[in-house]
C-alpha cells in the first residue's frame, strides 16, 4: 500500500449514521483553512440477498425480500 | 435503586423491522421509557459509536442486540455492548439464529461479490470493484468493515442472558418486557439465564386449525391448491413449520392464511430445526401405504419439497448442526 | 485427492437392536473378519434415529453415517423402519442442497441372521466412504473475497 499523505488538519468520521434503517459512515477532510475538501459516504453492510435468493422457491420471495427492509 | 434502567438498543446486520417492533408498542412504549433511559438507538436517535465507547463497563443495564452479525464491525459492537451492558438480550431471529440474512451460507462470499458487483442486470461496473477493508482515495486511506464469508447468530460471537425471537418479534412478547425491567428494577430479579422470552412449545399449540391427523401424500405449491381454511396446512399438503417452530407469535402467519416459515427458531428440545422438520414430514408424508413404497417411490414424494434446506433453516441456518455449504473434494 | 492416501474414514453407526446389532453380533460370533472404522450405537429401532444424530454425527467429523434396521415388514415395532427410510431419504436431500454427498448416509436393511451380509455391507460402505475423502466439513475453506 503506498504512502498517503493525511492532511495535517481533521478528519471528521461520521459514524454510524443515524436515524435511519442501513449501516452507513460518513468521513469528511478538512484542509488547512477548515474547509471541507473531501466527504465521502461508505455503505459498511452487505448481505447478499441478491445471490442467496437465487435457488429459493419463487412463492417464497415476498417473505424473502422484506427482510431488506423492515421499515 | 435507580429510578430507570439505561437501555441501549444495538444492531448488527439488520433490517430494522425490530426497531420498528418496538415501536409498534405504540402507547405502551411510553411503560417502557418510564421504566428506561435509552443510552444508545442509532436507529432512532443520534448516538454515535464513540459514546459507545466512552462508556464503562457495565454502565448499559440492559441491551437488545438485532441483526446478523455479518461483518467486523457488527462483530466489534456486539463484543462492546457485551462489555458495556449488564444484560444483553438477542433480540429478533436475526440475533437469536443468524435470521434470513444466514442463508448467506448456502453461498459464500465471492459468489455473492460477484452477483453484487457484477452479473445483477443494473450494475455497470466493467472494471468489477468490489468493497475492499482499506483503500487509498485522494490520499486519504478509507477503511470498510470486513465482510465475513459466514453469518452468525450472536450467542456463536457473545455470551447472551436471553433471547426474544420472531422477525420480528411480536408486540405481545416485547411487552413482556416492561415486568421484567420493572421487576429488576425494583428487586434487582432477573428470570433465569438462558431465558427465552416466548413459549416453550410448538407453534402447533397456538394454531387456530383444525388438526384431523390425516395423512397426505402430496406436497403443494400455493398455486396448486386452494387451501381449507380452518383444516390445519400440513394435513392439506402445505408445508408449514408449525412443528419445527416454537410459539408464542400468536399464530399471526397462520391466522392471515400462511404457513408457518419458522421465524421464531426451534424448540429447546428440538435443537436442529431442520431435523425436526424432516421428522414431522416423515410422519405425516407416504405414511398411508408405506408398505408398498419402494426407496424411489419414497425419493419421488421427497423431491417434491423443493428447497429443503432454504424452507426448514429460513431463519436458523447460522445455529443448525450443519450450518454452511461445503464443498466435496476440498 | 490430497491427504487420503491412508485415508482411514470414521463411520459412526447406528443399529436397531431387534435386527442390524443381533446381526452384527451374529458376525462376531462367527469371527467374520471386516474392518474396524465403525463405532456402533445401539438404539431399539431404526425409527427412533432423529436426524439430528446423523447431521451431529457429521458436524463432529464423522465421515460416514451408516444406519442399521429391520427389513421392511420386521420391523419389531410395526413400522418404525418405514419412518426411518423417509427420513433418511429426506435427509440425504438435505445434505446434497449442503454441499455433502448423500453417499457418506447408507440405510441398510440386515436382519439377526444376516452376519455375513453385515460385516459385508459395512465393508462395502467403508471403501465407498474412503473413495469420496475426508468429511468435507473438516477441510478448511479459504475464501478470496
Amino acid at each position: 500500500m503506498a504512502q498517503t499523505e493525511e492532511h495535517a488538519a481533521k478528519r471528521i468520521t461520521i459514524e454510524p449514521i443515524t436515524r435511519l434503517e442501513g449501516e452507513g459512515k460518513i468521513d469528511i477532510f478538512l484542509n488547512d483553512e477548515g474547509n471541507v475538501e473531501n466527504a465521502y459516504f461508505q455503505v459498511v453492510e452487505l448481505r447478499g440477498f441478491e445471490r442467496f435468493c437465487q435457488g429459493r422457491p419463487v412463492e417464497e420471495m415476498p417473505r424473502i425480500v422484506t427482510r431488506i427492509c423492515g421499515v | 435503586m435507580a429510578k430507570r434502567i439505561k437501555l441501549a438498543i444495538g444492531l448488527g446486520s439488520t433490517c430494522s423491522g425490530c426497531d420498528i417492533a418496538i415501536l409498534d408498542l405504540n402507547e405502551k412504549i411510553l411503560s417502557l421509557v418510564a421504566l428506561a433511559d435509552i443510552v444508545f438507538w442509532p436507529t432512532a436517535m443520534d448516538f454515535k459509536l464513540s459514546d459507545l465507547e466512552q462508556m464503562q463497563n457495565n454502565d448499559i443495564d440492559v441491551t437488545l442486540y438485532h441483526g446478523t452479525i455479518r461483518t467486523s464491525e457488527n462483530e466489534h459492537i456486539a463484543h462492546l455492548l457485551r462489555e458495556r451492558s449488564k444484560v444483553m438480550i438477542a433480540f429478533g431471529s436475526c440475533a437469536c439464529f443468524g435470521g434470513i440474512p444466514g442463508l448467506c451460507n448456502l453461498t459464500n462470499k465471492k459468489e455473492i461479490l460477484e452477483t453484487v458487483y457484477k452479473e445483477t442486470p443494473s450494475t455497470v461496473n466493467p472494471e468489477f470493484t468490489t468493497p475492499k477493508t482499506k483503500i487509498a482515495q485522494d490520499g486519504h486511506d478509507l477503511t470498510l468493515p470486513e465482510l465475513f464469508n459466514d453469518a452468525r447468530a450472536l450467542p456463536q460471537i457473545i455470551d447472551v442472558d436471553y433471547y426474544l425471537p420472531g422477525c420480528p418479534p411480536v408486540v405481545e412478547l416485547i411487552e413482556k418486557l416492561v415486568p421484567i425491567i420493572a421487576n429488576f428494577l425494583e428487586k434487582g430479579e432477573l428470570p433465569p439465564k438462558g431465558t427465552v422470552i416466548a413459549s416453550d412449545k410448538t407453534l402447533c399449540e397456538q394454531c387456530p386449525l383444525t388438526k384431523e391427523n390425516k395423512m397426505i401424500s402430496r406436497i403443494f405449491r400455493p398455486h396448486e391448491i386452494i387451501p381449507d381454511p380452518k383444516r390445519c396446512l400440513l394435513e392439506q399438503g402445505i408445508l408449514c413449520l408449525g412443528p419445527a417452530t416454537r410459539g408464542g407469535c400468536g399464530a399471526r402467519c397462520i391466522n392471515a392464511r400462511m404457513p408457518c416459515r419458522g421465524c421464531m427458531g426451534p424448540t429447546a428440545e428440538a435443537k436442529d430445526q431442520g431435523a425436526k422438520m424432516v421428522s414431522a414430514i416423515a410422519s405425516i408424508l407416504g405414511v398411508e401405504n408405506e408398505k408398498d413404497l419402494s426407496e424411489g417411490d419414497v425419493e419421488k414424494l421427497m423431491s417434491q419439497i423443493k428447497d429443503p434446506v432454504g424452507t426448514f433453516y429460513r431463519f436458523s441456518l447460522p445455529v443448525a448442526l450443519v450450518n454452511r455449504r461445503v464443498k466435496e473434494g476440498g | 485427492m490430497d491427504g487420503t492416501d491412508g485415508f482411514e474414514p470414521k463411520i459412526i453407526g447406528f443399529c436397531c437392536n431387534w435386527c442390524a446389532y443381533a446381526g452384527a453380533d451374529l458376525a462376531g460370533i462367527s469371527r467374520i473378519q471386516y474392518p474396524s472404522n465403525l463405532r456402533m450405537i445401539r438404539v431399539m429401532c431404526s425409527g427412533a434415529i432423529e436426524v439430528t444424530y446423523i447431521l451431529e454425527a457429521l458436524q463432529k467429523g464423522a465421515d460416514g453415517v451408516f444406519i442399521g434396521g429391520c427389513h421392511p415388514g420386521d420391523c419389531h415395532y410395526q413400522a418404525g423402519n418405514y419412518k426411518t427410510m423417509r427420513k433418511i431419504i429426506l435427509a440425504k436431500q438435505m445434505l446434497a442442497q449442503l454441499g455433502i454427498s448423500p453417499q457418506r448416509l447408507k440405510l441398510e436393511w440386515v436382519s439377526a441372521a444376516e452376519g455375513q451380509r453385515f460385516a459385508q455391507v459395512v465393508t462395502d460402505f467403508i471403501e465407498e466412504v474412503k473413495k469420496l475423502g475426508p468429511n468435507p466439513l473438516c477441510q478448511e475453506v479459504t475464501q478470496h473475497g
